[in-house]
């Protein structure tokens, strides 16, 4: 569509798709007039695998392995979505203490998501200390995992019915080590970042999207609630134990680059908050109920929906009786939240667009499918 | 949810409405109308404030059922509506009333071959634009065929 215009003056860039603050292969062909953007089209799919023809063509419980490789960054939470989906649809007990642990898990996941994201959004923005800050937060959490779930970034720790392994003794104290630490750097966070100026005059009214644009375009988690609506799944439709849970949705209020780093930040404090009352609640008990090798829901359609790090995600099952599903479809909250670039780059920068894209903190293999 | 009602009774004709289980299904309602009322339904509940979540298709192998999902997010309401398009027949676009629904179109036709009447760009999104076939259709088979040396990566 942009080629047909191409005239003498007008300049075509090509950011990615291997380009690092592309987050990923993303490609978005640009065209410019000088510095500023006149038309945006992103190019996706280079990481197309196939997830959801792959989910036709095995049971429920081949499919698990599948959750955690689609948004990689939210493994444990996609596990975790996966797993309720399944549950609910089949009628799937699942014994309390596990419950908890999952909620454990996919917080933490939650809190390691936004780290990786904070470190790198900084880095696309030329600051280089706050990466190392939040990788090596990011390290204890991720050895934390590690310690039940075996791995560090593909985790496969959920279960239909449970989880794969109880806690265990370093788990815990990993995590009372863990957790004052990161309260202690989300301090230094908003010192060394949210109050530096040059910080601000990068993101402060860039990349505004007001709330019914937000809305209109699909819009959902920490950029929906940085536009000033305060919807998170886990309040609008609770699952799991939620709504036995006290923790607060940071909103913002311009829908700009620095509320959604804003509405990050926080999200980390308040998953702290979460995790501290549920290792506080954990009930002893059995981690995983006896499921059956290969669950089958009843025919008909069922749409589970689920706040990951980067807003809701939707599991559409269609059973028609076999173990086998007919479809399933991810709708996944960074396909979305992309989308809107066409409409909010042109009259930008290019540097803003880098901020832009950043702030949207999109997953491509989340996308791409 | 009655004004809704209502009001699409009012300006669509009169709509089967279906009720389900929200607590094991995870919407509300649904509605199975005909293609010609589809745009019609979209403008009365983008007046009223739903926001468009998801379209997606299914192909049980006699036609394509398409499934659209709208939401009031701050209710946690949900209600599914459905139509079933014939081989090769198009299907009125939305994206005029729904920004979100431009991606999601191309997916759907991406995946499955389904048409967009109206769609200012309908083209393929994930798969590569020189591939011959839709993967989610029914009578898709994966093989050797479909392998990365099937496309033609130096095309312009």
């Amino acid at each position: 569509m942009l080629r047909a215009t191409l005239t003498d003056d007008t300049f075509y860039l090509n950011l990615g798709p291997q380009h690092p603050s592309t987050h990923g292969v993303l490609h978005l062909l640009l065209r410019l007039d000088g510095e500023r953007i006149v038309e945006c089209e992103p190019i996706i799919g280079y990481s197309h695998r196939g997830h959801e023809h792959m989910a036709q063509q095995r049971t429920l419980s081949q499919f698990l392995p599948n959750t955690g490789r689609m948004d990689y960054l939210a493994a444990l939470m996609y596990n975790h979505a996966y797993c309720l989906a399944v549950e609910r649809a089949c009628g799937i007990a699942v014994p309390p203490r596990a419950e908890y642990i999952r909620v454990i898990c996919a917080e933490l996941n939650r809190i390691g998501s936004h780290l990786l994201w904070f470190g790198a959004y900084l880095l696309d923005l030329g600051g280089i200390t706050p990466f190392l800050y939040a990788f090596d937060d990011r390290e204890d959490l991720l050895a934390v995992l590690g310690e039940i779930t075996g791995s560090r970034l593909t985790y496969n720790y959920c279960r239909f019915g449970g989880v794969a392994r109880d806690l265990n003794q370093a788990f815990c104290d990993g995590l009372e080590a863990f957790i004052p630490k990161m309260r202690r750097r989300l301090a230094d966070y908003h010192t060394l970042v949210s109050k530096n100026i040059i910080f601000i005059n990068r993101t402060r009214g860039i990349g505004v999207v007001d709330a019914d644009t937000a809305l209109a375009a699909g819009f959902s988690g920490p950029c929906l609630r940085a536009s000033g609506v305060d919807y998170d799944v886990r309040r609008a439709e609770p699952y799991s134990l939620y709504p036995e849970l006290d923790f607060e949705i940071p909103t913002g209020q311009n829908g700009d680059c620095f509320d959604r780093f804003m509405v990050r930040l926080q999200e980390i404090e308040q998953s702290l908050r979460i995790v501290e009352q549920a290792l506080e609640r954990l009930p002893e008990g059995e981690v995983k109920a006896p499921a059956p090798q290969h669950p089958t829901p009843d025919p008909g359609d069922y749409l589970f929906t689920y706040e990951s790090a980067r807003g809701r995600v939707g599991i559409y099952l269609v059973s028609g009786g076999g173990r086998v599903p007919l479809r399933m479809k991810w709708q996944v909250p960074s396909f979305n939240n992309l989308s809107v670039l066409p409409s909010l780059l042109p009259g930008t920068l290019v540097a803003d667009t880098i901020a832009i894209l950043g702030s949207i903190d999109v997953v491509m293999p989340e996308i791409d499918r | 949810m009655h004004e809704l009602k209502r009001l699409l009774d009012d300006r669509c004709g009169s709509l089967s409405w279906q009720e389900a289980e929200p607590a094991l299904c995870g919407y509300s309602h649904t509605i199975w109308l005909e293609v010609e009322r589809l745009r019609c339904l979209a403008r009365v509940l983008a007046d009223s404030g739903l926001v468009l979540e998801f379209i997606t298709a299914v192909d049980r192998g006699h036609g394509l059922e398409l499934v659209y999902f709208f939401s009031r997010p701050a209710a946690g309401w949900r209600l599914k509506v459905a139509l079933r398009t014939a081989e090769g027949q198009p299907a009125p676009s939305i994206c005029d009333i729904y920004p979100v629904a431009n991606w999601q179109e191309r997916e759907v036709f991406d995946m499955f071959g389904q048409r967009f009447d109206g769609h200012p760009d309908l083209k393929r999104i994930l798969l590569p634009a020189d591939a011959d076939f839709h993967p989610l259709r029914h009578d898709f088979q994966a093989g050797e065929q479909h392998d990365g040396d099937h496309f033609d990566l130096e095309r312009d």
